[in-house]
């Protein structure tokens, strides 16, 4: 096979379906016109008892139910771009046929890898509601040929058993040359390639040939190749503004959809995610998110984004929404013999951003302490990957119970005698102290701004319980308890 | 006509024989590395299953079991969260090393904790899942409906995280192990190694799931 069709039956009824949630499983039909003159173009198979030609209202009075919507142009568009991003996927070189229809130059590539990913973008793009049929073969004509007979995937191997039983309107013979070969007993284009292709120049003319060189399958054309996606985004503009998230979800489903085939068309993955809704006070909710993980998993970049949708609140309703995906390569790397991973790393990213979103971004990750002796410096950095192997024992191994911090320190008067911790007044925390260690003085940063100076005490309670009390210029506090 | 105990025990089997997986004592979970809670727990923290560890007095020890757990958990080499549901946990006080592994979540309110720790525990990368809801306001710790820690249960047992729960009262129901800190740390304690800080700490077991699963090696 040398080349494949992608061809979606009845386009712009399932682009239009594909945009609108409400219209899966209805009886739905294409109008063109308007008034009396308005007839059917395309209907669905929900849709009983009409046909393509009928008039809208004698359509309405025999399928009652019937949903009658004009062609949408933007979400045929959008489909379009959807199609052509599998395509993408199979080989660089693709012809923009028409609409709902691309045709892909498969030359030197695995026949097998092809007819699997043919597979894999036609159950993809059946999930995206748009059923694809894909058709391949050894010249153009007869790969559209094999994605018009195809359900869902077609190779032809054999042109010439394919064709034979196909009906002569395969060829899209003129009136007047169906009109002859009917006289002639031939119906199929198995018959008419069983004449001689001389014979039937000779009689019916150029014209004749042409015929019958496409009903045998053999016209050749050159593609007019279509330039891939360079930036990989999506926008829509929703006619009346929404107010609830769920049409913003499905539609931003749909747009990754297609985003991520279009990355993965290209060889890459996305790294950052952006996302803005434009509202209808001409102001605009702009958030950009760092995947975790650079990746084109639909289902992981909607998990990221519902988790920030969930949480968001605009002033006015949302008159649009565009989606960017910012391109990088897919990292590629070996670990180590010995290394600890992660299991499941997309699980790990994503869990994580699920959390930073009821968090928030900065109060997620691994502490890395300060390297200050300022109480309490540390910064939150993003979790290693792999656990290290333990380092050497330190010299001076931990001692005493581990502190746990009240934050912020709790406010107590702390009453002293010659200097010392007796009793702790006026807070949450009081009563006698019955054992004090200290102090222990600190002081940093004097040379620059946020100069700090801190005297500790560890006092034990009559009532039980050791904490840690500081004096800093803010006066005192208890920092935490010994536990 | 069998007495209170034969019919417990044969309710027991009963169980054991119908749900074999809910009856088995989990294993492979990490250490605490605080020898009486293992003791406790025959050897660690149970995988897939809830473990209270109830700090009732002050500087009970449960954020040495914490610093134990973590410095255990990076010498197995396993990933540990820590949801902090009143944001106490000091770094600081950890040698660098054993912070490498940690994932800490730093909450505001107890409801953040338990939605970050339902997330969490699904996450089949840790080891244990700490969730301390000590310093929480114990007000909104007892309105917790009991379905968000039914919840929590059903979470862990579909994988192989143990999830410690650290809190100042009795607070999960029908949780397998519960244990209590009860006997508090001195200042006389500062000073010495944090492992016989660790070594000296007193564990109460109060509610233990070691019976069924003794009486299903029986």
């Amino acid at each position: 096979m040398r080349y494949a069709v992608l061809a979606v039956p009845d386009f712009a009824l399932h682009a239009l379906r594909r945009g609108e949630p409400g219209l899966v499983g209805r009886p739905l039909a294409l109008v063109a016109g308007e008034g009396r003159r308005a007839r059917l173009t395309e209907v669905s198979n929900e849709a009983f008892g009409v046909a393509p030609g009928l008039a809208a209202t004698l359509a309405m009075s025999r399928c009652p139910g019937i949903v009658l919507r004009a062609r949408d142009p933007g979400a045929e568009v959008e489909a379009h771009r959807l199609l052509m991003a599998a395509a993408f996927t199979l080989s660089p070189r693709v012809e923009s046929t028409g609409p709902g229809c691309c045709t892909v130059d498969l030359q030197g590539g695995d026949p097998a890898r092809s007819e699997a990913l043919m597979r894999l973008r036609a159950a993809e793009l059946a999930g995206a509601g748009l059923p694809l049929r894909a058709g391949a073969g050894a010249t153009p004509l007869l790969a559209s040929y094999a994605a018009r007979c195809a359900d869902p995937v077609l190779i032809v191997r054999d042109p010439k058993s394919f064709l034979a039983p196909l009906p002569l309107l395969f060829a899209d013979p003129t009136p007047g040359q169906e009109e002859i070969l009917r006289g002639w007993g031939v119906a199929t284009l198995g018959a008419l390639t069983a004449l001689p292709k001389a014979e039937v120049g000779r009689r019916m003319g150029a014209e004749g040939v042409l015929l019958w060189e496409r009903a045998a399958g053999e016209s050749q054309r050159v593609l007019r190749l279509a330039e891939p996606a360079r930036s990989f985004a999506a926008e829509w503009a929703y006619e009346p503004p929404v107010e609830s998230i769920e049409p913003l979800f499905f539609k931003l489903r749909r747009f990754a959809e297609r985003v991520a085939l279009e990355l993965r068309g290209a060889g890459f993955v996305a790294e950052k995610l952006s996302l803005t809704l434009l509202l209808e006070d001409e102001t605009d909710h702009r958030r950009e998110f760092r995947l975790p993980e650079p990746g084109a998993d639909v289902d992981g970049w909607m998990r990221v984004l519902n988790s920030h949708l969930e949480t968001v609140r605009t002033d006015a309703r949302v008159a649009g929404v565009r989606l960017v995906a910012a391109p990088a390569r897919p990292q590629e790397r070996q670990e180590g013999l010995f290394d600890a991973g992660l299991r499941d790393p997309a699980s790990f990213w994503e869990n994580l951003a699920r959390v930073a979103a009821i968090v928030g971004d900065d109060r997620v990750g691994t502490p890395v302490p300060t390297d200050t002796h300022r109480p309490d410096a540390f910064t939150m950095e993003r979790p290693a990957e792999a656990v290290a192997p333990p380092a050497q024992a330190p010299v001076h191994p931990p001692c005493g119970p581990v502190l746990r911090r009240f934050r912020p320190p709790w406010p107590v008067r702390v009453v002293c005698d010659a200097g010392r911790p007796i009793r702790l007044e006026e807070g949450r925390l009081e009563g006698r102290v019955c054992a004090a260690l200290g102090p222990w003085r600190g002081a940093g940063d004097w040379w620059k701004p946020g100069a700090w100076v801190a005297e500790t005490w560890q006092v034990e309670m009559e009532g039980g319980g050791v904490y840690q009390v500081t004096c800093t210029g803010d006066g005192w506090g208890v920092e935490g308890m010994l536990d | 006509m069998p007495g209170p105990s034969q019919t417990v025990s044969a309710l027991r089997s009963l169980l054991a024989a119908r749900f074999p997986e809910r009856a088995r004592r989990p294993c492979g979970g990490p250490a605490a590395a605080v020898r009486a809670i293992d003791d406790a727990l025959g050897g660690g923290l149970p995988a897939g299953r809830l473990t209270e560890l109830v700090s009732a007095v002050p500087s009970g020890g449960g954020q040495t079991v914490i610093a134990r757990l973590l410095g255990a958990a990076q010498a197995a080499r396993q990933r540990v969260a820590l949801v902090d549901g009143a944001d106490g946990f000091a770094p600081g006080e950890v040698p660098d090393d054993a912070l490498r592994h940690l994932v800490w979540v730093r909450c505001r309110a107890p409801g953040e904790a338990f939605c970050a720790a339902d997330i969490l525990v699904r996450d089949g990368n840790y080891a244990a899942v700490v969730l301390d809801l000590r310093g929480c306001a114990e007000r909104v710790l007892r309105r917790t409906p009991a379905s968000t820690w039914y919840r929590l249960q059903r979470a862990a047992e579909g994988g192989s995280v143990a999830v410690l729960v650290q809190t100042t009262l009795p607070l999960v129901p029908a949780v397998p192990w519960r244990l209590v800190l009860d006997t508090p740390l001195s200042l006389a304690d500062a000073g010495a190694p944090r492992e016989s800080v660790a070594g000296r700490l007193a564990v109460r077991t109060e509610r233990s799931h070691a019976p069924a699963a003794e009486a299903l090696a029986g």
